[in-house]
């Protein structure tokens, strides 16, 4: 294993070597707007730089991931896995154009994932650059659906119907360079929708007010008595409503999140939460729904899985220092399926998840040095150990 | 419908072509090598800090590193203020500044002037021009006026045409726009004099390439004249065959006020007319005036804003003797 770590301080300037190459999958695919659920034309772009760079295989699943497959030479080594979700925050009426200066990459979505999906196109021809060969079959997997309301269900499906073993996984993200996740909380993202009706035949005599409603849930929310152990929190991340300064508001709309590294708490607490909405429905006579978006299990790997270890081996040889907190992202997915997985982030940057996000270029080669090393740890076999 | 109705659509079918037909890059730059081209891609600029980096990027990786269709990327800049000149150095563009080229001679400033003295110091048997404030730059802007000139022996000159949507604001896009002066300057003035040329669909378009050949021949204007004249004047020497039009779908650039468009046609106006008049085919009796007049309102008072053009002129560079001794 030590003779790859060797290596890596090498592989940055060979990477750097092909730059452009980098940045313009960055670029091509980044200003494809593709908000979530509406990835089509990311997903075609995405597919057509693959086959460009002539990987063996180049398909979709059949809920319309796109993967390329860089075949191994064993045969017999289950696949290594490395995906990027290919969704954004954006809407298509966004300015997705991106501004490159000496140092950086302006523009929205670039750290929220373009850089991600651009580098996993880019990692056929860093293969090739690297002269690099694995045993295990290298699947690179674009994800759709992954954001909020998509509840991951892109990455959700591509694992459930994938039929064979997976030797382990590398999540990417674009942003930021030192993370390193290897445990995801238990998850339930919620939205409570409150309107008052204006049409109904029995008046308030005093009309309640949406946004002073959710504000006294809050509050109630607020008041929960939440336990150290298992670490639990509710994160108030959403709200709006209301129409105009002088007019009372008729609906409003709250956004929270209950993380957990207990999926048993993250449970009990929606259910404090679900008896605050239908109490405060019930004694202020308004009409309050709370609808689930989406739900993650918790799960995780140690911090001495070999995995872990291996990683934070491949970031100390880059000088990277390596940051862990839980992730709720496709991580969650393999690890609660059993498949030994992190996630990795490739570049510094700043105004993150803005319009004008912008991410810098010169670190962005060691972040792509450290998942190879890291896909070349797991192709050594660190994860067929347990 | 019209012997000249015929014509124009024999041309308008023969010589248009859609950018999907030349995406083989292997056969381009197979046939690139067969016939032993080099090939030149040169970007004007004047304060382009915020797409040149991205311009040079994309058509290097693909069309230098990747398929080895280019054999140069060059920039020619108008003394811009910003930093375009240090990043497209360091994105490896052969920068100049267009009073740097040929300094003997009296310089000027223009887009034209830049286009005119990268002739000089590029090397490219054909020279791809290409405007450097594109926002939705994709290689198939070079590749697709490259096809043509490379696959078909009888063209020698290609003009790109496109969709083009316009950004507004900062971060909003609205689908259809552009092309204003086209449809109300010039367009009218190809109908008048010479409708032939009304089938080149963006004749004010800032992409072409052409062979040295055609370039070296002829005068290129200082200023927004440039493209018109161009048409004119190799649809003059060489005919309507020798020219292509290729559809690049969509091109995002920076909006112009009308303001700046006012500017922009009244220099074209003149460069028509003085075409006209050079080919003996309008005779006017009085000396053109070369100052456009507009007005705005300071202080409830009106006060004129005057644009004056020189119209200068460069000679066809094959006439300058430096440019004969380096190529000859």
């Amino acid at each position: 294993m030590d003779s790859y770590l060797d290596k890596l301080p090498a592989f940055v300037d060979t990477i750097k070597s092909i730059k452009e190459t980098i940045i313009t999958n960055i670029v091509l695919i980044g200003q494809i707007p593709a908000p979530t659920f509406k990835e089509k034309r990311r997903t075609s772009i995405f597919m057509e730089r693959l086959a460009d760079f002539l990987v063996d295989e180049c398909t979709t699943d059949g809920y319309r991931n796109p993967i390329g497959i860089v075949k191994g030479t064993s045969g017999t080594k289950p696949p290594i896995f490395v995906v990027a979700h290919l969704d954004t925050i954006w809407g298509k009426d966004i300015d997705h154009y991106y501004t490159i200066k000496e140092n950086s990459i302006t523009g929205a979505g670039i750290t929220e994932n373009s850089i991600g999906v651009g580098v996993l196109v880019s990692l056929p021809e860093i293969f090739r650059k690297l002269n690099l060969r694995f045993e295990s079959d290298i699947v690179l997997a674009g994800v759709i659906q992954s954001l909020g309301r998509g509840n991951l269900r892109g990455i959700r499906h591509l694992l459930k119907t994938w039929s064979t073993p997976i030797r382990g996984a590398v999540c990417i993200e674009s942003y930021e360079l030192g993370r390193l996740n290897y445990y995801a909380d238990g998850m339930t993202r919620c939205e409570v929708d409150c309107n008052i009706s204006t049409t109904n035949a029995w008046e308030h005599k005093f009309k309640p007010n949406a946004i002073l409603i959710l504000n006294e849930m809050i509050n109630q929310i607020l008041k929960l008595r939440l336990p150290q152990r298992p670490r639990s929190r509710v994160i108030i991340g959403k709200i709006s409503g209301g129409f105009k300064h002088g007019t009372i508001a008729y609906d409003a709309k709250l956004g929270f999140e209950i993380q957990s590294n207990s999926d048993k708490m993250v449970k009990s607490i929606f259910n404090d939460i679900k008896d605050i909405v239908e109490g405060i429905s019930h004694e202020y006579e308004v009409e309050l729904k709370l609808k689930t978006l989406s739900n993650i299990n918790a799960a995780r790997i140690k911090f001495n899985h070999p995995l872990v270890k291996s990683t934070v081996d491949v970031m100390k040889k880059l000088d990277l220092t390596p940051i862990s907190e839980p992730s709720e992202s496709e991580l969650s997915i393999f690890l609660s399926r059993k498949i030994p997985a992190v996630t990795l982030g490739i570049t510094r940057g700043e105004k993150h998840q803005h319009i004008g996000a912008t991410a810098e270029i010169e670190p962005m080669f060691k972040g792509i040095a450290q998942i190879i090393g890291v896909i070349m740890a797991i192709d050594s076999g660190v994860c067929d150990e347990e | 419908m019209t012997a000249g109705c015929v014509m124009k659509s024999s041309w308008l079918e023969k010589n248009t072509f859609h950018h999907s037909e030349f995406n083989d890059l292997n056969r381009l730059v197979e046939e690139k090598q067969r016939k032993n081209l080099k090939i030149s891609l040169c970007l004007p600029t004047l304060n382009e800090e915020k797409t040149i980096a991205k311009e040079i990027l994309i058509v290097k990786s693909e069309l230098m590193t990747r398929y080895p269709l280019l054999d140069e990327i060059v920039v020619i800049d108008s003394e811009s203020t910003d930093k375009t000149r240090e990043i497209a150095r360091s994105y490896g563009a052969d920068v100049y500044k267009a009073p740097e080229i040929l300094p003997d001679l009296e310089p000027f400033t223009g887009k034209g002037e830049n286009l005119w003295k990268a002739l000089y110091v590029t090397k490219g048997d054909i020279i791809v021009y290409i405007d450097a404030d594109i926002k939705n730059i994709h290689h198939r802007f070079v590749y697709a006026l490259l096809g043509p000139l490379i696959l078909f022996d009888h063209i020698k000159y290609v003009k790109a045409f496109y969709d083009r949507p316009i950004a507004i604001g900062k971060s909003k896009i609205r689908p259809t726009g552009g092309g204003r002066v086209t449809e109300l300057v010039v367009r009218p003035l190809f109908s008048l004099f010479f409708p032939e040329l009304t089938q080149i669909l963006q004749p004010l378009s800032g992409e072409y390439a052409g062979f040295r050949e055609i370039f070296e021949a002829i005068p290129f204007p200082i200023g927004y004249g440039v493209e018109t004249s161009m048409i004119l004047d190799i649809y003059e020497k060489w005919g309507l065959d020798v020219i292509a039009q290729v559809d690049l779908d969509r091109r995002i650039h920076r909006n112009q006020d009308t303001r700046a468009l006012g500017k922009m046609a009244f220099v074209i106006l003149m460069t028509f007319i003085n075409r006209k008049i050079k080919l003996g085919l309008i005779d006017i009796k009085e000396d053109l005036s070369n100052e456009m007049i507009q007005y705005n309102l300071i202080k409830n008072e009106y006060k004129p804003d005057i644009f004056q053009t020189e119209g200068h002129e460069r000679p066809p560079i094959i006439e300058i003797p430096a440019y004969r001794e380096k190529f000859k």
